[in-house]
């Protein structure tokens, strides 16, 4: 029930975003019936409840959604279900007492502080949005500049304009869609500029986000200067060299009063480090095994606070998951440990989980590190897939039948993406 | 006698995003480059007949928790009447209680049968306080 | 007609108007921008210098020895952020060292206390992330780190409980001397008083010029500060130095009081006494140089970055004191050491008025301290508890990388911040990992509902630091093609 928060559960999920909110529903699958969502907004859906644009749903529901109305098909059936969601409340920590039992301290205007049972946790806390200090930018301090998903709330939510003439840096798919969004409302989206050689986004949003509009998008060109006393006033852009650095006496002066930053995501894992959960460096979230369990025993994770993800639909299949695998601990239910460390090989930045168990069917996701056209995936010497296309901006993934694992008895997996000649 | 034009497409079926050249005289395609699969043909060959776009918005809303309603579009429209289609949604206010799917606007720019709709659900339990809805009650 | 005018509400100003604010007397503190602390004083690096670097013989050096020993106390009463966490100048060369003996023996003739040398050892076991390289360090235990905004907050908040009156957004645009006093037209209002002192800052001489006072010049010079992740808390223990040059303190490692790592400043003189960008070649120099000191300080995890002025004056020392214009009096050209030394400023300064003729009549009512805000993170879960059954919005979060609740901030708003910056200097929200992206529009919202204004009407800091614009309203369509150029 929406509101509702008793002092006692099997399973206490982390965020009610996307992937709280399939956490929930699979812990609700493995057997259990006692699930708690603890949402620091006012409602459910998370980051989905602003990306008001379609585009959700084409692997999980075979159509397409726009952002609420995925959340809603989850919110409904989380609500149908008797799970429990408190909204407006923040998990400030959690401890094990002497008989295993979690202890999961709440956060509320409401109830203020109060500490919750439960056998099993899961963490879906999501991610942020890096920031003007994460790429330093020198030059100025005025109002005016702020990430694409804030700009994203204030128009899609709050009923704000960010500004009235626009420059985006960073070409991932928000700040693409962000383009659009501003130029409807009559804004002027004076370019989009991007540090790689290539676009972060999907072509998609390439063609009708800034096509469409006229908008530029200048590759291998940053934003190197800010100007502007109270207000924004305008920024120095400029193209860069192999290492990244802006080349200044190429630079130009564009003038605007607001300036997107769509520069990358970070797993939200304050919690999990207060926790003392073990982080993966590279994707910035915890360390889990194929049950997608932590380093700490009993707390799972998924989503977003796991590694960033693309598509919402891979969210939602990896905190089915997870939240059954934390449905089943909850039921005292012990699968046997990982023996396969999964190793990322050549070309590969990382990959998911970081261990994986012979006895059943795993889902593997990987990310490249650059753009390769063809390549050839291997995972070890048990698959070879040919892909036609991989960049670091989609995620890849694959699944391995247990069959796959059957006479594999040594302790290390490593996946690779060698570059194929066409 | 007319004279072979090009118009050049990204395709936007797969990330790959093939540059596409479709050769065309007057309204008639003579032939279309570039594609790594026929997708891309077929793609070309929309957009040059008769491109479509759809897009979401948002409408103020009284009564809810946040101040806008999400709204889209039940289909494409055809890519030339998108700012005509905002001008009109924008003219549009909502109250809550609004239900997923509920038709805001009919027709939206002339385009018959494409209508303008909430994306989202605004339920009773989530509005704001409001004097008026509860003497209403 | 007030007693005294005080123009400028940076550190100095503000605790030379806690210090009038002991007497009988009608003081006002008239301040340009929207906050009291908005200029030189946010950009502070935050350090109580012990006195040992600071030449003898020089009113900045006496000043400095006599402001640091009175922090204790201050911080007693006024409760904001400081702590005694001591320095060490190192040094990475013989003839280092022999600077280090000369500033040790210079520091204990101007009184400083405790200054110890370190030997290479010493300073390893006591510093271990430090490089390797470097062959002593002189320790000074008595220099500290503080918020110097939350400094400048409490003194205001101290004078204001003990009767000054407050005057923010009111830039000073002219000073006249009549016959019964100086007329200073500040913002909209004309305010009378029979004494003047100029804290003005980077513009003191502009401001004297106004009464034909400017004897002296002020030529700001600017320092690009970097704050670094919290992650790196604990990487030094205390404020680590290189040796001093005769231009700068050199680029120093600052822990600061909330436990993250600053480093900075550069120094870098310029005409403009508003613009302070960050540049490519400040954060080259500094972390160039922090790196030979601190080889695991990385760039990459900078959070923020900022600069500040310094209001550097032509004499090379503090300008206090009454000018060649009766009772308006200069407090000029306060450059570092100016935070440490700014409560012996403002004793100097009331005394030196007192001698020209200011009746100083103790009240009797007068009260030094004032609360100090809640700090909701800092406390224990029983404590929040408590905290929260006085006041329920104790529990509402409003920043999650800091913990910062929205009684915390209500607090602040109530405390005179009325821009996104004051309530961010006041009560930490939007100063963490996230830099205010979870928190911005919860603070407008709350700055516009209790501040009674509209959400847009919320800035940043003041003046045109616009943050949002409404949405038109529902009506005809605006016409597409509008913008051009």
């Amino acid at each position: 029930m929406f509101g509702r928060m008793s002092k006692s559960y099997d399973v206490v999920v982390v965020g009610g975003g996307p992937a709280g909110l399939a956490a929930a529903l699979g812990a609700l699958e493995s057997g259990i019936s006692r699930v708690l969502i603890v949402e620091r907004e006012p409602e459910a859906g998370g980051i989905l409840r602003q990306c008001i644009h379609s585009g959700f749903g084409l692997h999980h529901f075979k159509e397409e959604l726009t952002g609420p109305e995925y959340a809603e098909r989850f919110i409904t059936k989380v609500i149908d279900r008797d799970i429990d969601v408190v909204p407006q409340s923040y998990v400030t920590g959690l401890a094990v007492d002497s008989e295993g039992t979690r202890l999961v301290r709440v956060l509320s205007e409401r109830g203020g502080l109060s500490t919750i049972e439960c056998r099993s946790v899961v963490l879906a806390m999501g991610c942020r949005e890096r920031t003007r200090g994460a790429v330093r930018i020198p030059g100025s301090r005025p109002s005016g500049i702020c990430t694409a998903g804030l700009a994203q709330k204030l128009v899609n939510l709050d009923g704000y304009l960010p500004g009235e003439r626009a420059v985006i840096l960073g070409s991932g798919d928000i700040g693409l869609i962000m383009a659009r969004r501003l130029t409807l409302e009559g804004c002027k989206v004076e370019g989009v500029f991007e540090l790689m050689p290539y676009s972060n986004g999907l072509t998609r949003n390439v063609v009708q986000c800034l096509s469409d509009f006229d908008i530029p998008l200048h590759l291998s060109t940053t934003v190197a200067m800010i100007h502007g006393r109270d207000r924004l006033e305008a920024v120095t852009v400029a193209p860069v060299d192999e290492a990244g650095q802006p080349i200044l006496e190429k630079g130009w002066d564009v003038p605007c009063d607001t300036l997107l930053l769509s520069i990358g995501l970070i797993p939200e894992n304050e919690l999990s480090l207060n926790l003392g959960i073990e982080l993966d460096v590279v994707t910035g979230g915890p360390v889990v095994t194929s049950t997608m369990a932590t380093s700490l025993p009993g707390v799972f994770a998924c989503g977003n606070v796991l590694h960033v993800h693309d598509l919402v639909d891979f969210v939602t299949e990896e905190a089915l998951r997870a939240g059954r695998f934390a449905g089943e601990y909850a039921r005292h239910i012990r699968r046997p440990q990982d023996t396969i460390s999964l190793v990322p090989g050549q070309n590969v930045r990382y990959c998911l989980p970081h261990t994986l168990s012979p006895d059943r069917t795993h889902t593997i996701y990987l990310r490249t590190k650059k753009k390769l056209q063809p390549c050839l995936l291997k995972v070890g010497d048990l698959l070879e897939r040919k892909l036609r296309f991989v960049v670091p901006a989609e995620m890849i993934h694959l699944t391995i039948k247990p069959e796959l694992l059957e006479r594999f008895y040594e302790d290390r997996l490593q996946i690779d993406l060698i570059p194929l000649t066409e | 006698m007319t004279t072979r034009r090009v118009q050049n497409y990204v395709c936007t079926s797969c990330p790959i995003g093939c540059p596409l050249q479709l050769v065309h005289e007057g309204d008639e395609i003579v032939e279309i480059e570039g594609q790594e699969c026929n997708r891309g043909a077929k793609y070309a060959k929309q957009e040059f007949v008769d491109p479509r776009r759809t897009f979401a918005t948002t409408v103020p809303i009284e009564g809810a928790l946040y101040a806008r309603l999400p709204v889209k579009l039940s289909a494409p429209i055809p890519k030339h009447l998108m700012m005509a289609a905002m001008g009109e949604i924008r003219k549009l206010s909502a109250r809550a209680p609004v239900a997923l799917g509920q038709v805001m606007l009919r027709d939206v720019a002339g385009v018959a049968g494409v209508d303008v709709v909430a994306s989202r659900t605004i339920p009773r339990t989530l509005c704001a306080p409001d004097p008026r809805a509860e003497s209403r009650a | 007609m007030f007693d005294v005018a005080i123009i400028g509400g940076g550190v100095v100003g503000c605790a030379v108007a806690r210090e009038l604010s002991r007497y009988h007397l009608r003081t006002v503190l008239i301040e340009r921008y929207a906050e009291v602390g908005f200029g030189t004083t946010k950009t502070n690096s935050g350090i109580i210098h012990a006195g040992q670097q600071t030449a003898p013989g020089t009113l900045k050096g006496l000043l400095e020895v006599r402001g640091n020993a009175m922090f204790d106390e201050l911080q007693r009463e006024l409760g904001f952020g400081f702590r005694r966490c001591g320095e060490l100048v190192v040094a990475s060369s013989e003839e280092e060292i022999a600077t280090l003996h000369r500033m040790k023996s210079d520091g204990e003739a101007k009184g400083v206390r405790g200054l110890v040398m370190w030997d290479r050892e010493k300073l390893k076991r006591e510093e271990p992330n430090l490089s390797s390289h470097l062959v002593a360090a002189l320790f000074a235990p008595t220099a500290g780190v503080i918020n110097p905004y939350e400094f400048a907050f409490a003194l205001v908040k101290c004078a204001e409980q003990n009767g000054v009156e407050l005057r923010v957004g009111s830039p000073v645009t002219s000073i006249a001397k009549g016959p019964d006093g100086f007329v200073i037209e500040a913002g909209a209002e004309t305010l009378k008083a029979h004494f003047v002192l100029n804290a003005a800052g980077v513009h003191a001489d502009q401001v004297a010029a106004m009464v034909g006072a400017a004897d002296f010049s002020i030529h700001p010079r600017r320092g690009e500060e970097y704050l670094l992740d919290k992650r790196l808390e604990g990487i030094v223990q205390r404020l680590i130095f290189p040796v001093p040059t005769p231009a700068s303190k050199g680029i120093l490692i600052i822990p600061t009081f909330d436990g993250t790592i600053m480093v900075g400043p550069t120094a870098q003189d310029q005409e403009d006494r508003f613009d302070v960008p960050t540049t490519f070649e400040g954060s080259e120099a500094v972390f160039s140089s922090v790196r030979r000191i601190c080889p695991a300080i990385d760039p990459r995890a900078t959070i923020a970055e900022f600069a500040g002025l310094r209001a550097v004056s032509n004499t090379g020392d503090f300008i206090i004191g009454q000018s060649a214009v009766p009772g308006f009096f200069n407090v000029a050209g306060i450059q570092s050491p100016g935070l440490t030394a700014s409560p012996a400023i403002a004793t100097h300064v009331v005394d030196l008025l007192g001698r020209s003729g200011l009746s100083l009549v103790e009240r009797a009512d007068f009260n030094p301290e004032v609360a100090p805000p809640f700090r909701f993170a800092q406390q224990s879960n029983d404590a929040r508890q408590a905290l929260i059954a006085t006041d329920p919005l104790f529990g509402k979060l409003v920043c999650r990388c800091e913990l910062v609740t929205e009684a915390e901030v209500n607090q602040a708003i109530d405390h005179g911040a009325c821009t996104l910056d004051g309530v961010k200097f006041r009560t930490r929200a939007g100063m963490g990992r996230c830099q205010g992206g979870f928190c911005t529009t919860r603070v407008m919202q709350i700055l516009a509902d209790r501040l009674k204004v509209p959400f847009h009407e919320v800035t940043k800091r003041g003046g045109d630091s616009w943050i949002v614009r409404p949405m038109p309203a529902p009506g005809p369509a605006p016409d597409d093609q509008t913008e051009e150029g």
